[in-house]
C-alpha cells in the first residue's frame, strides 16, 4: 500500500506542473493584463500603467513568469494578488471557511436526500412515486442553480423568514457565541437548500439506477432463496454493492468543498471562493488565479487518491495492482 | 457543488456500471459492512432534526435599528484593493478610505469651487507661481500625533517617488517638473510651481498620510506593500471624519467616527453625527437591490428599470427617491482618423476620408437618435448629451451649444451634397466606394451601450450606409484603441471629473487617450493644434470665471469638429430613508456628510 500511495504521489508532480502550465498559458493567452484595466481612465497616466506593469513583472515573457510563479510556489510563496495587493493566501483564507461551510451543508443535505429517495424510487420501479419523484429530478436537473438561487431569494423578501442573501448579519460582531452560530445557520439555510437541492438530482438518478442493476443480481436472488428477510438483503447486500460509485464521488467531493458555486454566491451574496477565483479570472489577476488552481488540483487529485484507497477498504474485488494496472 | 458534482458523475458512471457487472459475478460476502450503517432509509429519520435546527435558528432578537444607534448602512460593489490612499486607483478602495483622510482643500460639490479641509486659508504668490498653505492647528492623528507640515512633505516625497507607481504625481507635474514644497514652519506650506498652473488647485485635494507612522515602511522600500487590506484597521493612523473598526473581506467595512475629529458644527457639537457607518460588500446589483428594499441598507443608487418600482413602493418601504443630477461621464461614438491605421505604402483606406470629411461626419451627427435612445435605452431618464463636459459641471460647461437635431432627410440631403450619392438603396462615396464600415462597443456588463449601436446601425442603414456591429471585450477593445488602432467606429464612455484639465490625456494631440489619432507627434489639424493651445492657456489662468472661456471654446471646436458625436447623459437617482436628514446627494458627492443624522424618533 505505501508503495501504491508514494507512486500516485509522485505521478502528482508532473499533473500538477502540466495543469498549472497550461492554466498559465491560457491566462496569457487572453488579450490585456491585469493593469489594460485602467487605460481607459483619462486620470491615470500611460507612464504609471507601464510602472505598474513593471512592477507587477508583467512585461516578462510567459516562460520567465511561469518559472518565477513555479519556484516562488516551491518556497511556499503564492505570491501577492494584483487586486488586492496582498497574499493570495489570506484571500483564499478569507474566504475559505464560508465555502467549507457551505459545501458540507449543501452536501450533506444533498446526500442525506438523494440516497434514501433513491433507493425509495427504486424499489418502486415504475409506480407513481417514483415518476413523480423522477419528474422532480429532471427538474432539479435542468433548473440552473443560479435560478433557483434567485426563487430562495425572492421567497426569504417576501415571508421574512430568512435572511436576504449574505454569510451573516450585519451586526454579527456585537452577537454572543450562540447568536453567532444561530445567525450563521440562519444564513445558511436557503443557500444550502439551493445547491443541495440542485446536486441531489443526479445523485438520485444514479443511487436509483445502481439499485436497479443490483437488485435482480444473481446473489440478490441467492440471498433470498436464503430465507433472508428482505430488509436484510436490501441493506446488507442490495444497497452496500449499489454504493460503491459513491465512495469514489465522495473522494471528489473533496475537491468540491473548496471550488464553490460562483453564480450562486453572486445571487445569494455569499463571497466564497468561486467568485473569488471568477473575479481574479476576469480581472486577469493572475496570482490569484494560479493559487486557487493549484489548491483545487491538489484536493482532486488527493481525494482521488482517498477515494481509491476507500474502495480499496470497502470493495473486496478491488485491490492495488488492479488500481495501479490502471 | 451541483455543476461539479454532475461533471463528476459522467467520470464516475462507467466505473459504476463495470462495478455493477462485477457484481453479477461477485460473491456473496460475510464480510461486515463498513459503509452501511451510516446510511441508508433510517437516515430519513434524521430529517425532522435538521429541519428543526434550521427553523430554530430564526434569531430571536431585538432588530438592528439603524436610527437608534445612529448607524447607516451602504452597499459597495467589490472588497477594496487596499488601503492605502496614496496607491489608490479602483473606486472601491477610494470608497473604503474615504472618510478616512483628507487633503488640504476640498471641492464643494454644490458650488464645485475649492474650500479650506486641512489648510485653512492660502494665499497666491504675485507672480501666480507660489501657493503658501496655512494648517489647522487642531488636528490631531489618531494615535494622538498632531498633523503638521511635516506629513504634507512627506506625503508629496512619497507621491514623486518613480518607485511608488500612484496616478497623483501626474497631476502635480507642471511640463514634466513636479512641483516643490517647502516648510517654514511646522503650520505653513509653501509650494512652488514651474509656472502659474490652475489645475493644481483640485490635485492639492491628495490625501495627507501620516509621516511619523510611515515613514519607516517608506526608507525601507516597503511603502508598496503597506496598509494593505491584511493590515488590521487598528493600525491604520487617520484623521478623517471615521476610523475603520472592522474590515471582514466579501462583507463589510465597519466605521466608527474619530473621537477627535476636528471638524466640529456651529455650536461645538460633536462632528460627524452619524456615530458610524457600515459598508455591506456586494458583488452583485440585483441582491444590493434586495438587500435595500429588506432594510438592510439605508441608501441605494436604483438603475434606471428600478427607479419607478421603488418609487410605487416608496410609501411602504418609507424611502424618498430623490433625483442626484446629470450623469457627469460622457458617452460618445468615435471614428478613427489614424492614418496610421488606413494609410499603407501610400494607398490610403476609403475610411480614412470618410472620417476626415466634416460633411460626413456632420451628416452622420443628424443621424443620431438622442430621443430614440433615451425612451428605448434609459426608459426615459436621460438627456442628449451636446459636450463633453457634463452640466453638472457648473464652472466649465458650455451651455451656447446647439445640438445636431435627429433628421435622416437632413442626413440624406448633406450626404448627397458631400458626393456620397445613394443607388439602389447602396450609398457610394464620391470615389464609387460603397459606404461601409464596423461599429463596435464594450461587450457584456453594459448592455444598454449594445443596444444604442443598434438604434445607431439601423438609422444608418436607412442612409445606405453598411454598419458591421460586433462588440468585444473590454481588454481587447482597449488593445485596439493603444496599439494596433484596429476600429472604425465605436460607442465609449468616459469618466467625468470636475477639472477640465484632467481630460487632457483625451483632448490632447499628444496624449495616449486621444482616440481618433492617439499619441500624434505634432497636431495633424489646425483645430487641434488650436485645442492644445487653449488647454496650456485655459492652465494658467488662475480664476475658475476667466478659466471657462478656453474651455468653452474646446467644447465648441468639439461640436464643430465631430472627432466624437455626444450621445445621452444618464440622469442618476438616489432612494434613501425617510428617516434620514441632512441628506444631500450630488453627483459629485454628498454634499457635508458630516451632518447627516436619523431623525430621533
Amino acid at each position: 500500500m505505501a508503495r501504491f500511495i508514494v507512486r500516485r504521489l509522485l505521478l502528482m508532480i508532473p499533473l500538477i506542473i502540466g495543469i498549472t502550465f497550461i492554466t498559465f498559458c491560457a491566462m496569457a493567452l487572453v488579450p490585456g493584463n491585469f493593469v489594460s484595466n485602467l487605460a481607459m481612465d483619462p486620470r491615470i497616466p500611460e507612464a504609471v500603467i507601464k510602472q505598474m506593469e513593471a512592477q507587477f513583472g508583467l512585461d516578462q515573457p510567459l516562460l520567465v513568469r511561469y518559472g518565477r510563479w513555479l519556484w516562488a510556489v516551491l518556497h511556499l510563496d503564492f505570491g501577492i494578488s494584483l487586486q488586492y495587493r496582498t497574499n493570495v493566501t489570506f484571500l483564499i483564507a478569507s474566504r475559505a471557511f464560508n465555502t467549507v461551510l457551505l459545501s458540507l451543508a449543501s452536501m450533506l443535505l444533498s446526500w442525506l436526500l438523494a440516497i434514501p429517495i433513491g433507493v425509495i424510487v427504486a424499489m418502486r420501479q415504475n409506480s407513481i412515486v417514483d415518476r413523480i419523484l423522477s419528474v422532480a429530478c429532471f427538474l432539479g436537473m435542468s433548473v440552473p442553480a443560479f435560478f433557483l438561487a434567485f426563487l430562495a431569494m425572492d421567497f426569504a423578501l417576501r415571508t421574512g423568514w430568512f435572511p436576504v442573501g449574505g454569510t451573516f448579519s450585519p451586526d454579527y460582531a456585537s452577537l454572543d457565541t450562540w447568536s453567532k452560530v444561530a445567525d450563521r445557520i440562519n444564513h445558511l439555510v436557503l443557500p444550502a437548500a439551493v445547491l443541495g437541492l440542485a446536486g441531489m438530482a443526479s445523485l438520485m438518478r444514479l443511487m436509483r439506477s445502481q439499485i436497479l442493476e443490483i437488485k435482480n443480481a444473481e446473489f440478490v436472488r441467492t440471498a433470498r432463496a436464503k430465507g433472508l428477510p428482505e430488509s436484510r438483503v436490501l441493506y446488507k447486500h442490495v444497497l452496500r454493492n449499489a454504493l460503491n460509485p459513491f465512495v469514489t464521488m465522495a473522494g471528489y467531493a473533496l475537491a468540491d468543498l473548496l471550488s464553490g458555486a460562483a453564480l450562486v454566491e453572486a445571487v445569494m451574496n455569499l463571497q466564497g471562493l468561486g467568485l473569488l477565483l471568477l473575479n481574479a479570472v476576469r480581472s486577469l489577476d493572475v496570482p490569484l488565479v494560479m493559487a486557487s488552481v493549484l489548491m483545487g488540483t491538489i484536493l482532486l487529485l488527493v481525494g482521488n487518491l482517498l477515494a481509491d484507497l476507500a474502495l480499496v477498504a470497502v470493495d473486496p474485488r478491488v485491490d492495488f495492482a488492479t488500481l495501479a494496472a490502471q | 457543488m451541483p455543476d461539479a458534482s454532475r461533471r463528476r458523475l459522467n467520470r464516475v458512471l462507467p466505473r459504476a456500471l463495470d462495478d455493477t457487472r462485477d457484481c453479477h459475478t461477485g460473491v456473496l460476502r460475510s464480510r461486515p459492512s463498513r459503509v452501511l450503517p451510516l446510511m441508508g432509509l433510517p437516515l430519513m429519520r434524521l430529517w425532522p432534526c435538521v429541519l428543526l435546527l434550521a427553523c430554530g435558528c430564526r434569531v430571536n432578537r431585538p432588530p438592528n435599528d439603524h436610527a437608534a444607534t445612529q448607524t447607516l448602512y451602504s452597499s459597495m460593489g467589490s472588497d477594496p484593493g487596499t488601503f492605502n490612499p496614496i496607491l489608490v486607483t479602483d473606486s472601491a478602495s477610494a470608497d473604503a478610505i474615504g472618510d478616512l483622510f483628507e487633503g488640504l482643500v476640498k471641492q464643494n460639490p454644490k458650488t464645485n469651487l475649492i474650500e479650506p479641509d486641512l489648510a485653512s486659508t492660502w494665499t497666491l504668490g504675485p507672480d501666480g507661481r507660489t501657493i503658501t498653505f496655512h494648517l489647522r492647528h487642531d488636528v490631531r492623528w489618531s494615535d494622538g500625533v498632531p498633523f503638521t507640515a511635516a506629513d504634507v512633505l512627506f506625503t508629496l516625497r512619497v507621491i514623486f517617488d518613480p518607485n511608488v507607481p500612484n496616478s497623483i504625481s501626474f497631476a502635480l507635474t507642471i511640463d514634466g517638473s513636479p512641483i516643490t514644497a517647502e516648510a517654514p514652519d511646522p503650520y505653513t506650506v509653501v509650494m512652488h510651481l514651474k509656472r502659474p498652473f490652475a489645475p493644481l488647485m483640485s490635485s492639492i485635494q491628495f490625501p495627507i498620510i501620516p509621516a511619523h507612522t510611515l515613514s519607516h515602511a517608506y526608507s525601507s522600500g516597503q511603502f508598496n506593500r503597506t496598509w494593505g487590506i491584511d493590515t488590521p484597521p487598528a493600525q491604520l493612523v487617520s484623521l478623517g471624519a471615521y476610523r475603520i473598526v472592522r474590515y471582514v473581506p466579501g462583507q463589510q467595512i465597519a466605521f466608527r467616527r474619530y473621537a477627535d475629529y476636528w471638524m466640529h458644527d456651529p455650536n461645538g457639537g460633536r462632528l460627524p453625527r452619524l456615530h458610524g457607518q457600515v459598508l455591506l460588500i456586494n458583488t452583485d446589483a440585483n441582491s444590493r437591490y434586495l438587500q435595500f428594499v429588506a432594510g438592510l441598507t439605508d441608501v441605494y443608487s436604483p438603475r434606471p428599470e428600478e427607479v419607478f418600482t421603488l418609487e410605487q413602493q416608496a410609501a411602504r418601504l418609507g424611502i424618498t427617491i430623490a433625483p442626484v443630477g446629470i450623469d457627469t461621464g460622457s458617452l460618445f461614438f468615435a471614428f478613427n482618423r489614424n492614418p496610421r491605421h488606413y494609410i499603407h505604402n501610400g494607398v490610403i483606406d476609403p475610411r480614412y476620408k470618410w472620417f476626415t470629411d466634416i460633411n460626413f461626419v456632420r451628416a452622420l451627427a443628424h443621424a443620431v437618435d438622442k430621443q430614440g435612445m433615451i425612451n428605448l435605452c434609459f426608459r426615459g431618464l436621460a438627456i442628449p448629451a451636446v459636450s463633453d463636459v457634463s452640466p453638472e459641471n457648473k464652472l466649465y460647461y458650455n451651455p451656447n451649444l446647439k445640438d445636431y437635431d435627429y433628421n435622416l432627410a437632413l442626413a440624406a440631403h448633406l450626404l448627397d451634397e458631400a458626393g456620397y450619392k445613394l443607388r439602389d438603396g447602396v450609398r457610394y462615396d464620391p470615389a464609387g466606394h460603397r459606404v461601409e464600415f464596423e461599429l463596435t462597443t464594450t461587450a457584456g456588463d453594459e448592455a444598454l451601450r449594445g443596444e444604442m449601436c443598434v438604434i445607431f446601425k439601423q438609422d444608418l442603414e436607412k442612409l445606405g450606409i453598411k454598419v458591421d456591429y460586433r462588440p468585444q471585450e473590454f481588454i481587447s477593445l482597449v488593445k485596439r484603441l493603444e496599439k494596433s488602432f484596429d476600429w472604425d467606429c465605436m460607442l465609449m464612455g468616459f469618466t467625468g471629473s470636475l477639472e477640465p484639465n484632467d481630460g487632457a490625456n483625451f483632448l490632447r494631440s499628444s496624449g495616449n487617450l486621444h482616440l481618433w489619432n492617439p499619441s500624434e507627434p505634432t497636431p495633424a489639424t489646425p483645430w487641434e493644434a488650436e485645442i492644445d493651445r487653449l488647454l496650456d492657456e485655459g492652465a494658467a489662468v488662475m480664476d475658475p470665471q476667466a478659466r471657462a472661456p478656453y474651455y468653452w471654446r474646446i467644447q465648441e471646436i468639439l461640436h464643430d469638429q465631430l472627432p466624437i458625436i455626444e450621445t445621452v447623459r444618464a440622469r442618476r437617482f438616489i432612494a434613501y430613508k425617510n428617516s434620514l436628514q441632512n441628506y444631500v446627494p450630488t453627483v459629485w458627492g454628498l454634499y457635508r456628510p458630516e451632518m447627516i443624522e436619523f431623525r430621533a424618533d
